[in-house]
């Protein structure tokens, strides 16, 4: 919206002054219909809210709307049990507790989830390893210590529970789709009036007019929502849960800092060699590597979801390669030395079926720090294969007059940690707090006095968790010199030290 | 806002360390005196007078609170205290129906007397058990402020959910019957602003209807008091203006539970739920907070309860 540097220096007018500006165009909103909560976005992000306003008998009767420019009412879950879609999510144990506070997870299809037990996380130049292993998670004082230094951070809340032993679990492979459906079917049993309004596109999002005179309904400072067929929505509180472009955070002129990687995420559902019945204990696996952390997340039975991150020309490339292709680039990104991986990556004239077969003989798995029951990826799911750009983002606040931002609209981060979806489920539950203290004591849910809380609450969390991540990315992107010795180093050191290691699990578990 | 970079220090000194900095500067002898000049005759003078009710208001006051009007709403204003505080109040309103065991009626009728710019009577009318919300203030530009912030909110604008009136609570017509009268009549911030409580006190009790709760907020009269709002809020910090509180009309909560069991209509009964406090204390990075014991030295609510 704000495209134009002389548009964006309007945006930046207080909103009274923008009035004036833009009166012209606003005296068009004629009568619009009141919401509560108008929510732009039904990702998970958007519909987790929704859900845990629904399930809280404080909030339960607000009138919501949620709008999406896509269909998200049909289920798009594969209806065959051993196809899994390539857009799948790493649930921390406090997102599964939230779904299941707010009734979700019942509605989870749960044959095609699979918790994970632990992980491996080794570096793909110097070969130092870190197992991540709950049973490591044993107390000390440093973890304590590392607990208090990420402010606001469940690091320590989190700690505890494993402690005690509770629960073993890392975290939950999920698709996205079984997510929103389950919010879904979630929003339709707690059958309340609530309007989805789904493959509908917000065409517009404007302040409301003037008042037409001293004593009339003044509607001066609401957002008001223009959809399709001339229907005008004015908000309450305007919630923009639509995705990392976000329309909302642009209405309301909040800057999003951060940069591109310069990378892209490739996705892909694979086949694995081996085949593991339920409630046997499962692990992910990550390498580092020079161009991008490529990372091997258990699903169900022998399937496995592949999230590399690696350069937009390799991405390119990978996804030209034939499924065998495909395949063997896995497994060589996985087990060779990353001389040999650039080799075949970059060289257009190598087989590299046949390369991978004569160069991992001889590479020795104490060089590369391959674990030894590393399974061997033996096919990729059709149509499967696709990439996304990495950025990392980070929006300058999360609250404005009578808007707030959640999920990727707030935040985009590198997906080496698997945090994304966690983060904005984190922030949903933290808004629908806010919500229902603010409902509870006659506030204003669109004010300041009601959203001041999540924005505390989140902001920091949020960046502390960005920042630990941004470096990680930084501190495993050199293919050598200093960093690497001392990043070496740091991991053998880690990998002794039971609890500085059960701290860095716990970050990553816990959002 | 803080001007004074040492004050501001001191206030964001844990609460203990605090009293004890506190105490240092109240050992001037100028300091202590303060006190003692207190002047509070009409609090003995008009208990259970017979003169004609006059108006509560003290003039002065009206036009100090002219220079606030504007800044009500404004999210760093010098109301942001009070906005801060406004849940509070909820909860303590919440907290003397529990002593009863919970507000038999579904839907209540308020009365908000003082209301200012409207902080606690829009969001009493926002609550999905608000019936009506009456709210009154002697000063036209605040009532003006209010009403003008009403219209930006559709549902305030329901009939009959929020109505203003610029006039004294002496001018508010008596309920026909006492049925007729308030469920919760609240008098937040307002008594250390008038010059003979108990007269004002008294005007109030035949709107409240039997079974009903008369709840207000008011500071303590203490060195502590004195130090915070006169010296520190007003004076060091600027966080609201001077002149804001008069001091001498600070009221201690013994002196409002005294005023009330000398009343045949309130519920004094002996270790009964019928008069409640509650302190309250504003820590600077996490806002008010209740600290109980509290209500002798600084911050507090009262609520009273009309016999049935
Ligand atoms: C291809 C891809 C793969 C990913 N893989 C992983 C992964 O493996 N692991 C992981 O943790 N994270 C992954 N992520 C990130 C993760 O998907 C996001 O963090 C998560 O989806 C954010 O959820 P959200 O609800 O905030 O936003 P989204 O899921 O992006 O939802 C935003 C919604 O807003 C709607 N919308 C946007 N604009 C409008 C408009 N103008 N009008 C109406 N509706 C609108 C969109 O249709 C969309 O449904 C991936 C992201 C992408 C793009």
């Amino acid at each position: 919206m704000a495209s134009r540097p002389s548009m964006a220096k309007l945006l930046a007018l207080p909103p009274s002054l923008r009035r004036t500006v833009f009166s012209a165009a606003q005296s068009t909103v004629k009568n619009p219909e009141i919401y509560d909560l108008v929510c732009i976005g039904g990702g998970p992000a958007g519909l987790s809210l929704v859900s845990a306003l629904r399930s809280n008998p404080s909030t339960k009767n607000l009138k919501i709307a949620l709008i999406d420019g896509q269909d998200i009412t049909t289920t798009r879950t594969p209806s065959d049990p051993n196809a899994f879609s390539n857009r799948c999510s790493s649930l921390t144990p406090s997102s599964v507790r939230f779904l299941k506070e707010n009734g979700a997870w019942d509605h989870i299809n749960a044959s095609r989830t699979q918790p994970y037990h632990g992980m491996d996380v080794w570096d793909g130049v110097s070969g130092s390893k870190i197992q991540f292993d709950p049973s490591d998670r044993v107390g000390g004082s440093i973890l304590d210590t590392i607990a208090q230094a990420i402010p606001r951070s469940r690091l320590s809340e989190s700690r505890k529970k494993y402690e005690l032993g509770r629960d073993a679990t890392v975290a939950t492979m999920c698709e996205n789709s079984n997510l929103t459906s389950a919010l879904l079917h979630r929003l339709r049993e707690t059958a309340l009036e609530f309007e989805i309004l789904d493959r509908t596109r917000v065409e517009s999002i404007q302040l409301g007019p003037e008042p037409k005179d001293e004593s009339s309904l003044d509607l001066s400072q609401w957002p008001i929502v223009t959809l399709p067929g001339e229907r005008n929505i004015a908000a309450r509180l305007l919630v923009g849960a639509d995705g990392a472009n976000s329309p909302v955070r642009q209405f309301a002129n909040i800057p999003s800092h951060g940069w591109d990687y310069g990378q892209h995420g490739v996705v892909a559902t694979l086949q694995l060699d081996q085949t593991f019945s339920e409630g046997e204990m499962r692990t992910a696996y990550q390498r580092f590597l020079p161009t991008g952390p490529i990372a091997l997340l258990p699903l169900p039975g022998n399937k496995a979801s592949l999230v590399w991150s690696t350069t937009a020309p390799l991405a390119t490339k990978l996804k030209q390669l034939s499924p065998a292709e495909f395949t063997t680039m896995v497994n060589a990104a996985f087990r060779l030395m990353t001389v040999d991986i650039n080799y075949m990556l970059t060289d257009a004239s190598t087989n590299v079926a046949e390369e991978l077969a004569w160069r991992e003989p001889n590479t020795k798995a104490s060089e590369t720090g391959l674990p030894s029951y590393f399974p061997r990826i033996t096919g990729v799911q059709e149509g499967t294969v696709a990439s996304f750009p990495l950025r990392m983002r980070h929006a300058s606040t999360y609250t404005g007059h009578r808007v707030a931002l959640i999920g990727d609209a707030a935040h985009t981060v590198h997906p080496l940690a698997g945090q994304g979806l966690n983060l904005g489920l984190a922030d949903a539950e933290a808004l629908a707090k806010c919500i229902s203290r603010g409902v509870e004591h006659g506030m204003d849910i669109g004010s300041c006095w009601c959203l001041d809380d999540y924005n505390a609450e989140r902001w920091a969390a949020n960046n502390a968790m960005l920042g630990v991540v941004d470096k990680l990315q930084k501190l495993y992107s050199a293919s050598s010199g200093p960093i690497v010795w001392g990043r070496s180093l740091g991991l053998d050191i880690v990998n002794r030290l039971g609890p500085l290691k059960g701290a860095l699990m716990g970050a990553a578990s816990a959002s | 806002m803080a001007s004074n970079p040492l004050a501001r220090r001191i206030l964001s000194l844990p609460t203990q360390l605090r009293c004890l900095a506190l105490e240092r500067s109240l050992a001037t002898p100028a300091l202590r005196q303060l006190p003692a000049s207190r002047t509070y005759a009409t609090y003995n003078t008009n208990f259970n007078t017979t003169s004609p009710p006059q108006s509560s208001v003290n003039h002065e006051e009206v036009s100090h609170f002219n220079a606030l009007a504007s800044s009500w709403w404004d999210p760093h204003g010098s109301s942001r205290l009070l906005h801060l505080m406004n849940p509070l109040r909820h909860d303590f309103i919440r907290k003397c129906a529990n002593s009863q065991g919970g507000f038999q009626q579904e839907k209540l009728k308020f009365l908000d007397i003082g209301c200012g710019g409207g902080i606690f009577a829009e969001s009493a009318a926002r609550l999905p058990n608000a019936a009506s919300v009456t709210a009154i203030d002697p000063t036209p530009e605040v009532i003006a402020v209010a009403r003008k912030h009403q219209r930006t909110d559709p549902l305030l604008l329901e009939p009959n959910r929020l109505t203003y009136l610029n006039i004294p609570i002496e001018q508010l017509p008596l309920p026909s019957s006492p049925e007729q009268g308030f469920d919760i009549i609240s008098i937040f911030e307002v008594i250390e602003h008038i010059q003979s409580p108990s007269a004002f006190l008294e005007s109030i009790l035949p709107h409240l209807k039997p079974g009903g709760w008369l709840v207000g907020s008011t500071i303590a009269r203490t060195n502590v008091s004195w130090f915070t709002t006169k010296f520190m809020a007003e004076e060091v910090l600027k966080m609201v203006p001077r002149g804001t509180h008069e001091w001498s009309q600070y009221i201690q909560p013994q002196e409002l539970r005294e005023w009330a069991r000398r009343r045949q209509d309130l519920d004094m009964t002996v270790g009964g739920n019928g008069f409640q406090t509650m302190g309250v204390v504003y820590v600077p990075g996490l806002g008010w907070k209740e600290v109980s014991g509290s209500e002798d030295w600084g911050n507090y609510f009262f609520g009273v309860r009309k016999l049935e």
